[in-house]
C-alpha cells in the first residue's frame, strides 16, 4: 500500500503540473477576443486598451483593399458584422492567406494592437476558407 | 441512380431502427432469430447506403445541377477526379460519406465476428445500428438532404473552391473520415461487454486491430493535412493549432493512450473503468469533430456552412451517448474490479499509466484551448482567446515527456523494475542521449527544447536499436538461423510489439522534424529579373536564387497564371530551378492561389513563396513591364522528416496490424477472483 499511495503522489504531481502548465499558459498568452463595437466602445472607456492585445472579427470592407508596392504592407478596413457603420482601417505587414479577399464577403479575424491614431496594426489575419460560402438560389441563378 | 439513392436513404432509416431494436430486445431475450435479423439489417443497411454515394457521385457527374448540392459544388469544366471526391466536398455529401464508411467498418465486424464472439454481437450490433440510424436522422431531418433540388437547373454551378482543387483533397478528408468512423466499432463492443456484463479482456482482444486501424488511419489522416497545408497555403507551416485541426488530434491523442492501456488490462487486469472511459470519450471526440466542423461554434478556416440544426443536434446526440456510457459504467462498476494492484511506479504499469495522464493532459490542453473562447464568454461574458503560442508552451514540455516516456516504457519490466533492468536497459541509451546532446551543443546548437529533443530522440532510438538487435541475436542464436531470417521470425512472431518499436520510430522522427522548426530561416525580398536573393542555412549550404522572370503559360481559359522562375545554386552548384506561381480562377472571384515551389534535401527544405506581383494583372497579359515582385525564400529544416516518420510510422502499423497465422496469443486470462483487498500476487501468464 505504501507504494500506492507514492504511486498516486506521482500521478497526481503529473496531474498538477499539466494543470499548472495550461494555467499559465492560458493567463499568459490569451487576448480579448472582441467584436468591432465592442472593441471601440471599450478604448472609449478606457484609452490604455490601446495598448492591450485583442482578437477582432469582422468583415472586409469590400473594395477597401490596397496594397503598397515593393513590400508587404497591406491596408484594408474591417466592419461589424451587424453594424455597418462601425468600421475601423487595418495595417498588415505580412503575407494575406489566399481565403483573404475583397471583392466578397470575406469573414476576418484581425489579431494586433488598435493604436491611438485609430488605426487597427494586425500581426495574424485569418480569414474564413471559402468552402463554408454556400449560394442561395437567387445566386445561383446569377 | 439519383432517385434510386434518394429512396435508399428513405429505406435505409427503417432498416436499421428496427435492427437495432432487434439487436437489443434479442441480446436481452436471447432470441437468436432476432439477432440474426439484427445483423441482416447491417448488412441491408450498409448495401442501401452504397445507394446515396452513387447518386450523389452519379449527379456530380453527370452535372445535374437541378441538385442544390451539385450546383453548390461543382460546374461543368470540373475534372471528374474532382466530381467524384464531390462526394465529400460539403457537409451535406460529407455526412452521406460518413454513414457509408461506419455502415462499411459496421458490416465489416459482424462478418468478421459471424462464426465467433457470438455472445458479443447482439448488443454491438443494436449500439452500431443506433449509430447509423442516428446519422440517417440527421441526413433526413435536418435540412441538409443531398438530394434537395432547386426549382429550376442553373446552366451551371459554382464550381468547387479552387483551394480544395489539390490531389490531396482526394485523401486527407477520406482517410481521416476512415479514422473517426472505424472507431465506431471498438466503441459498440465496449458497450456490448458492459451490456452484457462480460468484463474480461475479450471486448479488447476482439477489438484491438479495429483500435490499431482507426489510430492508423487517424495518423495517416492528419499527416497528409499537415502535407496539403505545407505543400499547398503557402504559409510556410504545416500545423496552425486551427480548431479544426485540433478536433481531428483530440481522438487521435486518446486513441493512443488508449492503445497503450489496453496492454495493461489485458497484461495485468487493472485499469478497467479507465479504458471503458477512454474508448467512450475517444468515440465522443470523433463526433466532436464533425460537430465542430459544422456548427459554426468556432472560428475556423475549415468550418462549412453554419447551420445550427446540426449543431444542436450532434449537441444532443453526444450529451446523451456520454450520460448512458456514464451510466452503464457506474451500473457495472462491481464488475470492472481491477485484478492487481500497482506495485511501484517504477514499472511498465507506472510508465503506460504516465504516457495516458500525459497524452490526456496533452488533448485536455488542446479541447481548453480550443473552447476557451466560449468557456470565458460564459464565465465572464468576454469571450478570450488563446493562439499557437498556448498550444506550443503547453504541448511542447508535454512532447518531451512522451517522448522520454516512449523510450522507457516498452523496456520497463512489470510489476516492479528491478535495478538490474534499469541499468541494463537504460544506461546505455542514456549515454548515448547524453553524447548527442553534447556533441550538438558543442557545434554550437544552443536552443535548449531542441537539445532536449535531440537528445531524447537519441535516446529513445538507442532503446529501439538494442532491442531488435538483442531479439534477433538471441534468435539466430538459439534457432540457427541467419541474421536476416531470424529478424524476420522475430518480428512475424510478436508483429504487435515489433510493429510497435516501429510506430514509434517513425514518431521520434516527426518529433525531430517538429524540433527542426527552432532553425528555419527565412528571407523577404522584392527584387527585378536577373537579381539574386542569397540564403544560408543552418547546415551551411549557401543558396542563391536568381530570378528569370514571370511569365503567364496559355492553360485553360477559366485559369490565369503568373508563374516567377528562379534558378538556384547550392553552395555554388546548380540545382532544380524553383518556380512559385500565383493561379487565378476567373469562375471563383477573390485572390488568386499562392502555389509555392520546394526543392528537398535530405535535412532541410528550401521553400519558395511568390508573395505578390507588384502588378498582377499586367504579368497575367504576359506584360514584359510587369515583372517586379515580392518573394519569401525560406530554409525549413528537418520539414522532410515528417513524412519520412509518416512512412515508417505507417509501415509499423501495418505491420502491427498484419492478421496473423495460425498461433495467435490470445491474451483472454482467467479471472482471478480477488475480493479487491488480496494483495497482488496474480501468477503471471
Amino acid at each position: 500500500m505504501r507504494e500506492n499511495g507514492k504511486f498516486f503522489v506521482g500521478l497526481g504531481g503529473v496531474a498538477l503540473v499539466v494543470t499548472y502548465l495550461i494555467w499559465t499558459g492560458i493567463s499568459e498568452t490569451m487576448v480579448y477576443y472582441m467584436t468591432p463595437i465592442e472593441l471601440m466602445a471599450r478604448v472609449e472607456a478606457d484609452p490604455t486598451f490601446h495598448q492591450v492585445g485583442v482578437k477582432v472579427s469582422g468583415r472586409v470592407v469590400r473594395g477597401s483593399w490596397t496594397r503598397a508596392d515593393d513590400e508587404l504592407l497591406h491596408r484594408f478596413s474591417v466592419v461589424d458584422l451587424e453594424d455597418e457603420s462601425v468600421r475601423f482601417p487595418v495595417e498588415f505587414r505580412d503575407m494575406l492567406p489566399d481565403t483573404f479577399n475583397d471583392t466578397e464577403n470575406v469573414d476576418v479575424v484581425v489579431e494586433g494592437r488598435f493604436r491611438e491614431d485609430g488605426v487597427f496594426e494586425a500581426t495574424i489575419v485569418l480569414a474564413k476558407c471559402g468552402s463554408r460560402y454556400e449560394a442561395t438560389a437567387e445566386e445561383l441563378l446569377g | 441512380m439519383i432517385l434510386l439513392g434518394e429512396l435508399a436513404l428513405w429505406i435505409a432509416l427503417p432498416v436499421g431502427v428496427w435492427g437495432a431494436v432487434a439487436g437489443f430486445v434479442g441480446g436481452r431475450k436471447e432470441r437468436g432469430d432476432l439477432v440474426l435479423s439484427a445483423e441482416y439489417s447491417v448488412y441491408a443497411v450498409f448495401f442501401l447506403l452504397i445507394l446515396p454515394s452513387a447518386g450523389i457521385i452519379t449527379a456530380f457527374v453527370t452535372d445535374s445541377f437541378e441538385y442544390w448540392y451539385v450546383a453548390n459544388y461543382s460546374n461543368r469544366e470540373l475534372p471528374t477526379f474532382y466530381k467524384v471526391a464531390g462526394l465529400w466536398a460539403g457537409q451535406r455529401g460529407s455526412l452521406v460519406f460518413w454513414a457509408l464508411l461506419l455502415s462499411f467498418f459496421s458490416a465489416a465486424a459482424v462478418f468478421t465476428n459471424r462464426t465467433k464472439n457470438r455472445e458479443f454481437m447482439p448488443y454491438a450490433v443494436g449500439v452500431l445500428l443506433t449509430i447509423s440510424s442516428f446519422f440517417l436522422v440527421v441526413l433526413l431531418f435536418a435540412d441538409v438532404n443531398p438530394f434537395e433540388r432547386l426549382p429550376f437547373a442553373p446552366a451551371d454551378g459554382r464550381g468547387l473552391n479552387p483551394q480544395l482543387q489539390n490531389y490531396w483533397m482526394t485523401i486527407h478528408p477520406p482517410t481521416l473520415y476512415l479514422g473517426f468512423t472505424s472507431f465506431t466499432i471498438p466503441f459498440a463492443f465496449a458497450m456490448s461487454a458492459l451490456l452484457s456484463g462480460k468484463l474480461d479482456a475479450r471486448w479488447i482482444v476482439i477489438t484491438r486491430r479495429w483500435i490499431l486501424l482507426s489510430w492508423f488511419f487517424l495518423a495517416n489522416g492528419i499527416i497528409f493535412g499537415m502535407r496539403w497545408a505545407y505543400e499547398m497555403l503557402g504559409w510556410g507551416g504545416f500545423w496552425f493549432w486551427d480548431p479544426v485541426e485540433n478536433a481531428s488530434l483530440l481522438p487521435w491523442l486518446t486513441a493512443t493512450a488508449f492503445l497503450h492501456s489496453i496492454q495493461i488490462q489485458e497484461n495485468r487486469g487493472m485499469l478497467k473503468v479507465w479504458n471503458m472511459g477512454l474508448v467512450t470519450l475517444t468515440f465522443l471526440l470523433t463526433i466532436f469533430a464533425t460537430f465542430l466542423t459544422r456548427s459554426g461554434l468556432i472560428e475556423s478556416v475549415h468550418t462549412f456552412a453554419e447551420n445550427t440544426t446540426i449543431a444542436f443536434i450532434f449537441l444532443t446526440f453526444m450529451g446523451v451517448m456520454a450520460g448512458l456510457s456514464a451510466l452503464l459504467i457506474a451500473w457495472r462498476y462491481p464488475l470492472l474490479k481491477s485484478e492487481n494492484q500497482i506495485d511501484s511506479f517504477v514499472s511498465r504499469e507506472g510508465a503506460f499509466l504516465f504516457n495516458n495522464l500525459i497524452l490526456l493532459g496533452a488533448a485536455g490542453s488542446i479541447l481548453w484551448g480550443t473552447l476557451f473562447p466560449l468557456i470565458s464568454e460564459y464565465f465572464t461574458g468576454q469571450a478570450m482567446a488563446v493562439g499557437p503560442p498556448f498550444f506550443n508552451r503547453v504541448n511542447l514540455p508535454i512532447g518531451l515527456a512522451l517522448l522520454a516516456l516512449m523510450g522507457i516504457g516498452p523496456v520497463i519490466g512489470w510489476r516492479r523494475a528491478s535495478r538490474r533492468n534499469l541499468v541494463k536497459n537504460f544506461l546505455m541509451p542514456v549515454i548515448v542521449g547524453t553524447l548527442v546532446v553534447g556533441a550538438l551543443f558543442l557545434r554550437g546548437v544552443d536552443h535548449g527544447m531542441a537539445l532536449l529533443t535531440f537528445g531524447l530522440s537519441a535516446f529513445v532510438m538507442t532503446i529501439i536499436i538494442v532491442e531488435f538487435v538483442k531479439g534477433t541475436k538471441a534468435r539466430a542464436h538459439i534457432e540457427g538461423e541467419g541474421h536476416l531470417v531470424a529478424l524476420y521470425h522475430l518480428v512475424s512472431r510478436n508483429r504487435r510489439r515489433w510493429g510497435g518499436y516501429i510506430v514509434h520510430v517513425g514518431v521520434v522522427m516527426i518529433f525531430t522534424a517538429f524540433a527542426g522548426v527552432a532553425f528555419n530561416r527565412e528571407v523577404v525580398q522584392t527584387i527585378d529579373p536577373g537579381e539574386t536573393i542569397t540564403i544560408e542555412s543552418p547546415f551551411g549550404h549557401e543558396y542563391a536564387l536568381t530570378y528569370q522572370g514571370l511569365s503567364s503559360p496559355r492553360g485553360e481559359n477559366m485559369v490565369r497564371q503568373a508563374v516567377a522562375l528562379m534558378t538556384v545554386e547550392r553552395s555554388g552548384r546548380p540545382v532544380e530551378p524553383l518556380t512559385a506561381e500565383k493561379v487565378l480562377y476567373v469562375k471563383w472571384e477573390g485572390s488568386p492561389l499562392t502555389i509555392v515551389g520546394i526543392n528537398s534535401y535530405l535535412l532541410e527544405d528550401l521553400y519558395l513563396i511568390l508573395e505578390n506581383v507588384n502588378d498582377l494583372g499586367g504579368a497575367f497579359e504576359n506584360d514584359a513591364a510587369a515583372q517586379r515582385a515580392t518573394f519569401t525564400v525560406q530554409v525549413n529544416v528537418f520539414v522532410g522528416w515528417i513524412w519520412y516518420g509518416g512512412f515508417v510510422l505507417t509501415l509499423g502499423g501495418i505491420i502491427a496490424m498484419w492478421p496473423s497465422r495460425g498461433l495467435t496469443r490470445t491474451v483472454s486470462r482467467p479471472k482471478t477472483k480477488t475480493g479487491g483487498k488480496q494483495p497482488a500476487l496474480a501468477a503471471r501468464g
